[in-house]
């Protein structure tokens, strides 16, 4: 059978943790079906939370497999990096300009403008979403608009959500 | 020859591959109409415009739609290594793709196997897939900003989201970043650094800084990353040595700000339209490569 001889390469150096055997293979199995690239695999030894399989997948599509997952009500525990930093980066850096403000988080930048709260751009990146979530935001204020996190899928999502955060927070704070 | 791959922001679009033309506020790529946005549409528009000015050919465009589910990105992976040893580019520019890095291995393999001598370009999440499928060496320019510089100086980072916090925290400290991008073969053998300061770095030593005009709104503009790569692409196409395409279209972009009148509200199209302009005025004095119009 040519399906069942097909190997997946997933090579996406991110895991998908769960709690316990049956859940992974849940994991697998619904994830597989909307065409994320994922398989079973032992985790590392200092990644074992209770269980000896996990999922590989693509650590950039973390947002978008974690809202799948949820809304399926499929249990897992976290979503991380197979090597390096297992946390996200969640330092901010802002920059002032006349009547706008910028703010960095990684490789994402959001900028609005002081007086009014409209997101007057997106910049950095990117995974393919962030021109569409470009799109999406610029002219929205930011208390009314969707959340990148929301409307977006990847990692870069995820860092101009961060950046999102830290412009709304900028606003409400005057 | 150039080819510009990369993932548009329309669901469905299907894949195209065919020779682009910039048509003021679109592209034109066959039959089809793409709005310049943000992303690859804008890497295009830019290449397209060099090549106008110079006459030279227009770049061929591989793209497909993918708002961040990586199916458009798989498309253009798998159309490329099936196709790069029959159409045999001189170059080949990545960009905005899902970085998928089994495909990019693939890629860069079936491209090593080719008999001419192809040169790689990455920008974006094609970087990041470069560096993390452990290939960044077998790319020719990358053109980070100070954050992505960040991430490929961090040798177990797959993805800035993940770099280490001190890296990005010290980010002012370029020297250093770029000796460790290097010591792991993280970076390719020039990269193009965007910032307040751009730094041109050739096999890990600084060789210019670029610091004039000075606009700092530019960076909070949405596509003036991948307008620079655009014309790092079709410069170096053009057969300029990469130190010079990328030294070239660093100077050419911040021109364009000042020309556009860039605010950090502009949209990419007010830089994009104005490169005509600037190849005119600043092309010549800059590269050596000067146009003489022909007069009735």
């Amino acid at each position: 059978m040519f399906l069942k001889n097909k190997k997946v390469e997933v090579n996406g150096a991110g895991l998908i943790l769960v709690e316990k055997v049956e859940d992974a293979i849940k994991v697998e199995k619904v994830l597989k079906i909307v065409g994320y690239a994922v398989k079973l695999v032992a985790p590392p030894p200092d990644l074992r939370m209770g269980c000896d399989l996990s999922v590989e997948c693509n650590i950039a599509e973390k947002v978008g497999i974690e809202r799948f997952l949820k809304g399926k009500h499929v249990p897992f525990l976290e979503i991380r990096p197979t090597k390096g930093e297992g946390d996200l980066l969640d330092i901010v850096k802002i920059v002032n300009f006349d009547g706008a403000v910028m703010v960095k988080a990684g490789n994402m930048k959001m900028t609005i403008s002081k007086k009014t709260g409209i997101i007057l751009n997106t910049s950095g990146g990117g995974c393919p979403d962030i021109p569409y979530l470009n799109l999406q935001l610029v002219g929205k204020k930011i208390y009314k608009a969707e959340r990148p996190a929301d409307l977006g899928l990847t990692l870069c999502a995820l860092m101009l959500d961060r950046a999102f955060d830290e412009c709304l927070k900028i606003w409400r704070e005057g | 020859m150039l080819i510009i791959a990369g993932t548009i922001p329309i669901k469905d679009f299907p894949l195209v591959y065919g020779k682009a033309t910039f048509c003021g506020s679109f592209l034109k790529i066959i039959n089809h109409e793409i709005p310049c946005s943000q992303g690859t549409a804008s890497m295009i528009s830019a290449a397209c415009e060099v090549s106008a000015y110079l006459k030279t050919d227009p770049p061929y465009i591989l793209t497909a739609g993918d708002i961040g589910h990586g199916d458009g990105t798989r498309k253009i992976y798998n159309y490329l290594i099936e196709n790069v040893n029959k159409i045999l580019p001189d170059v080949i520019a990545l960009h905005y793709c899902l970085p998928i890095m089994g495909l990019m291995k693939k890629f860069v393999e079936e491209v090593n196997r080719c008999k001419n001598d192809i040169k790689l370009l990455a920008d974006a999440s094609s970087m990041y897939a470069a560096k993390a499928a452990g290939a960044a060496k077998d790319f020719e320019i990358f053109t980070p900003d100070l954050s992505e510089l960040c991430f490929l100086a961090d040798k177990d980072a797959t993805h800035p989201a993940y770099m280490k916090k001190h890296l990005f925290a010290n980010s002012q400290n370029i020297d250093n970043l770029i000796v460790e991008a290097y010591k792991y073969s993280n970076a390719a053998k020039l990269l193009l650094i965007k910032g307040r300061i751009d730094y041109i770095v050739a096999s890990g030593k600084v060789i210019e800084k670029i610091t004039e005009p000075d606009i700092p709104t530019l960076e909070a503009v949405g596509g003036t990353g991948d307008t620079i790569t655009g014309l790092v692409s079709a410069f170096f196409d053009a057969g300029l040595e990469p130190y010079e395409a990328a030294i070239i279209s660093a100077k050419i972009n911040r021109i364009a700000g000042k020309y556009a009148g860039v605010q950090v509200a502009s949209k990419i199209g007010d830089i994009i339209n104005v490169f005509k302009d600037v190849f005119k005025d600043h092309l010549c004095e800059l590269s050596g490569v000067c146009i003489r119009e022909e007069t009735q």
